[in-house]
């Protein structure tokens, strides 16, 4: 199904759009990210995802506060749409039945 | 916070604010400026500036990239599809409104295209033939009262004395087709067939004039088919016609029965262009032709039209000025001289009369050459310039309704306009919205009109005698209409579009505008323009009609009507005469008269010189026509003798007698019945006037001409007593069986045939009805509108006044009043330019009839009562409305 296309970073961000929900904007999922999953997000790697979801439709961005340390540039915010959250339980939801569709004997092999 | 505040590199900063996206350029470099912020305090200045570097360099990346073709949309394509959406619906809302103003433009778009095919048909002509520029015909000029005489017709030896003489002169050839010599109509079977058949389109042609025209052949040799005497060259649908299926070249034909001088195909051409000048269909060799003994070398007789071919460069000119001296004093003058005129007479009258030769381009014949006597029928270069000016009328007619029916809803769409702009649409933007709105419209009447133009084509060619055919192919076509619709829309919508978007928002929102319709003064003189015209166009048909009228019915001195003629009688031969007495012995037949000549076009004709006797070499010759007629011509055809009498059958000295007309005897002079007169050959006494009768075209005056006794039968016409046709058709039907039973008989009424005469100011009538119509039509569709538009406009008002006590006569006067001083405004202007126009056309005949007041009083009041009866449908339909309908709003 092509219905609704989602990659894993894409996913990572996704999720950490809802985690930080009112607060969700390139910096502070720069950090959730990095501070929950260990890894390092570059900036242009996050704005490419961002781009492309917001693009899908998948986020939607309003533009808030100017600070001082941003040297007076607005802050955009991203929110999940309706849609971005049918393509994440999508996402789960197929993750689900192919978890559940693993024979218990396949478990035991491995722990074996 | 902190006051100072540290930077990252600028150049690096500036790198990402050039490449990177401008939607995405501030939250991003706020985010990174953030980093760098935080980064700073927590691991020094270097280390942020490294990670600050770092980032932009990874953010350099296709997705962030600015696109190279720029990042706004270029196009309005958003914009105007929601003002083709815009547009869309205000023509459904409105049906009847768009229904006229599309009806109106297509209707106008139809008879502009009609006509520019009808125009670019008339300019094409003998534009085909590749040596084309090089090619001139040979036209002789000479003083001719106050006017000059052009004649195209030169002694048989001229095309080679100009070949010869003149090195510029390439090649140079002839045609003759003159009806005196058997060119014209003629019967004509195949060598192997019994039966005759009538057929047209016969002449004597030059191989060389061939070669120069380069006629397409089929069959046979192009270089050798007329190069063998007695010779001929089809045309394909001749060829058809006779020999079926199969190759004629070698095959005879047998021209009006001279069984012992059959013609030899020669050669199969395509037919000629509808666009040539030029229309036979059976070309005879001239090769070893003679008409009399030495023909071919006689200065003295002109009935060639010749043709030349220059060579590259040649000076035209130079070359006219050579050939008028040149030709004339080595050849005409000898000639001159040897018919009896001195020396000094003769360059006397070359001197006075101006006589030169001119070189007209082949490709000017067919628009250029009024007042050439050619024996062809041509076109105007005035009818040209006529037919586009009415094309160009109908279609500022057609704009007009457009204009004025757009700027009359404004009220509808000014509150459209004033929200427009203030949610900040700038004027130009509503400008264009408006633009794309009438291109819409004109596109809409162009598929319409094309459509409208494609049906009315055949009819269109039944009128103009023309056989246009749709430009499907062409493959300028498309872009021309597309072109020309997108043109024309931009033209009507200049003015509604300029006019709706100076609205001023709070005026049109306050309802200030919606009563500014009422009456502006370039509305009104748009209707007075279209009235105007349709005025001129009706004076214009009236006029032609009474002309015609005066044509068909004028006492034209002989009765034409209840005259029943056969022609092809030739093949009678010495039988014409019992022929003529059988025929007689029907009771439904009074008389019958056996002639060469009728006073109808179609006929044969010469031209002949008289002189007083024994004034020969001393006077100038008196040019007329002398026509071979027997004794019962004058009664059958029911002239007039004036002075003198008739032939008749018991004085054996009849033989030499002339009965002159009275143009002749005008030129004769004194005394003229028993004066005695000479021609060439024969001696001749006058014994009777006959009265001038119309035997040309009315457009020329009546010229000299004779009747003597003579047996030369080619038509038979028969007088009439019963009204029961038919059956004297049937019972000469059988008669003519018997005498000519190979040869179908060939009927023409004489009425009908003199009325072909005027052919051309009927289908010139009938255009002008059409066009007339067409433009009132339009006109009227625009007024239609407009009214119930005021209407509309005026409700409350119609309402209010209704209510306290107005009749309906006073609404409908109301109403009305005011479109019908446009009107009576457009008959003021109209009159003194139809009558201008008018006259100019009258001048093309010698008897025409006087405009008089009443054609004015009559078109004045067609288009009052048009107009009034266009706008009294919406008048009285607003008076008798109930009033509470309009107010109830309130």
């Amino acid at each position: 199904m092509k219905k609704y296309q989602l990659g894993e970073f894409e996913e990572v961000v996704m999720l950490t759009v809802g985690i930080l929900y009112k607060d969700a904007y390139g910096v502070s999922i720069k950090k959730e990210i990095e501070s929950r999953l260990k890894r390092g997000v570059s900036v242009g790697a996050l704005q490419t995802a961002l781009k492309r979801l917001e693009d899908k439709s998948y986020l939607k961005s309003f533009d808030g506060e100017a600070t001082e340390e941003r040297a007076g540039r607005p802050k955009k915010y991203f929110q999940i749409t309706a849609l971005g959250k049918k393509a994440m339980e999508y996402s789960k939801s197929t993750r689900d039945e192919l978890w559940s569709a693993i024979p218990k004997v396949a478990w035991e092999l491995k722990i074996v | 916070m902190k006051k100072h505040k540290t930077i990252p590199p600028q150049f690096i900063l500036r790198f990402f604010r050039w490449f990177c996206h401008p939607k995405l350029k501030d939250s991003i470099e706020g985010d990174l400026m953030e980093l760098y912020q935080e980064r700073k305090v927590v691991s020094g200045k270097l280390k942020a500036d490294l990670k600050f570097v770092r980032d932009v360099l990874l953010l350099f990346r296709p997705s962030i990239i600015r696109p190279a073709e720029g990042y706004k949309n270029l196009n309005n394509y958003g914009m105007l599809k929601s003002y083709f959406k815009i547009g869309w619906r205000s023509l459904v809302k409105q049906k009847m409104y768009s229904a006229i103003k599309i009806g109106g433009f297509a209707l106008g778009i139809a008879a502009c295209l009609l006509i520019t095919l009808y125009i670019k048909d008339e300019l094409i002509y003998d534009k085909h033939y590749t040596k084309g520029k090089n090619l001139y015909r040979v036209l002789g000029v000479i003083k001719e009262g106050n006017g000059l005489d052009k004649n195209i017709f030169f002694p048989a030896p001229m095309s080679n004395a100009l070949k010869e003489d003149y090195p510029e002169v390439l090649k140079a050839g002839r045609y003759n087709a003159s009806e005196l010599f058997g060119a014209g109509n003629n019967e004509v079977r195949s060598g192997d067939q019994l039966e005759n058949a009538y057929d047209q389109g016969f002449v004597y042609f030059d191989q060389e004039l061939a070669d120069m025209l380069e006629l397409p052949f089929i069959h046979g040799s192009a270089k050798r088919a007329l190069e063998e005497p007695n010779f001929v060259v089809l045309t394909k649908r001749k060829a058809d016609k006779y020999f079926p299926n199969q190759n004629p070249v070698g095959k005879t034909i047998i021209v009006d029965n001279k069984t012992d001088k059959p013609y030899t195909i020669g050669g199969v051409i395509a037919d000629f262009k509808t666009t040539s000048h030029i229309q036979f269909d059976f070309l005879i060799g001239t090769k070893g032709l003679a008409f009399w003994k030495d023909e071919q070398s006689d200065w003295g007789a002109s009935n060639y039209a010749v043709y030349v071919q220059l060579n590259e460069g040649a000076n035209v000119t130079e070359l006219e000025k050579k050939m008028s001296k040149g030709i004339l004093e080595k050849y005409f003058i000898p000639m001159m001289i040897e018919g009896g005129m001195s020396v000094a007479d003769a360059h006397k009258f070359i001197d006075e009369r101006g006589a030169r030769l001119e070189l007209q381009p082949i490709d000017r014949i067919h628009l250029y050459s009024a007042g050439v006597h050619d024996g062809l029928t041509h076109g105007d270069i005035r009818f040209v310039w006529l037919f586009a000016a009415i094309a160009g009328l109908i279609l500022v007619i057609a704009i007009i309704n457009f204009i004025n029916l757009s700027t009359a809803k404004s009220a509808n769409r000014a509150k459209e306009v004033g929200l427009r702009k203030v949610v900040g649409s700038m004027r130009s933007s509503i400008v264009q919205q408006f633009l794309t709105e009438s291109v819409l419209f004109s596109v809409l009447s162009f598929v319409v009109g094309i459509v409208l133009a494609f049906f009315l084509l055949p009819y269109f060619n039944i009128l103009s005698a023309k056989s246009l055919v749709f430009p499907w192919s062409e493959w300028l076509l498309l872009p021309i209409i597309f072109g020309a619709s997108l043109m024309i829309g931009l033209l009507a919508g200049v003015y509604p579009s300029f006019y709706l978007s100076s609205f001023q928002p709070i005026q049109v929102l306050k309802g200030a505008i919606s009563k500014g319709s009422k009456g502006s003064p370039l509305r009104s003189a748009l209707v007075v323009f279209q009235f105007t015209t349709s005025v001129v166009l009706i004076v214009g048909t009236i006029i032609i009609y009474q002309q015609m009228e005066f044509i068909l019915n004028k006492k034209i001195g002989f009765e034409k009507d209840q005259v029943l003629m056969i022609q092809g009688a030739g093949t009678l031969g010495d039988q014409a005469t019992s022929f003529k007495n059988e025929l007689l012995k029907t009771s439904q037949i009074k008389s019958v008269t056996i002639s060469d000549y009728l006073p109808i076009r179609g006929t044969k004709r010469n031209q002949n010189e008289f002189w007083n006797d024994g004034k020969k070499s001393q006077d100038n010759a008196i040019a007329a026509q002398i026509w071979k007629v027997d004794h019962d011509y004058i009664p059958t055809l029911e002239m007039k003798v004036v002075d003198g009498r008739n032939f008749q059958r018991d004085l054996a000295t009849d033989s030499s007698a002339i009965i002159v007309n009275q143009s002749m005897a005008k030129e004769i002079g004194g005394e003229v019945i028993g004066k005695r007169i000479e021609g060439y050959q024969d001696k001749y006494t006058i014994i009777g006037i006959v009265e001038d009768f119309h035997y040309e075209s009315m457009k020329e005056n009546i010229q000299p001409l004779c009747f003597t006794l003579g047996n030369s039968p080619s038509i038979i016409s028969l007088k009439v007593n019963s009204q029961n046709m038919s059956e004297v058709i049937e019972s000469t039907t059988a008669v003519w069986k018997k005498f000519a039973p190979h040869q179908p008989i060939r009927f023409a009424f004489l009425d009908d045939s003199y009325a072909a005469i005027y052919a051309d100011v009927q289908r010139m009538g009938r255009i002008f009805t059409c066009f007339a119509v067409f433009a009132i039509v339009v006109a009227c569709l625009g007024l239609f509108a407009l009214s119930a538009f005021m209407i509309e406009q005026r409700a409350k008002e119609i309402g209010i006044r209704l209510v306290m006590g107005a009749s309906l006569k006073n609404i409908f006067n109301l109403l009305t009043l005011d479109f019908i001083k446009l009107v009576v405004a457009s008959i003021v202007i109209a009159v003194p330019l139809a009558w201008y126009a008018m006259q100019q056309w009258l001048q093309d005949f010698a008897y025409r009839i006087d405009i008089t007041w009443q054609v004015f009083a009559v078109a004045g009041l067609v288009a009052v009562l048009i107009a009034l009866f266009t706008i009294s449908y919406q008048s009285v339909r607003a008076g008798l409305v109930n009033p509470v309908k309009s107010l109830r709003s309130e």
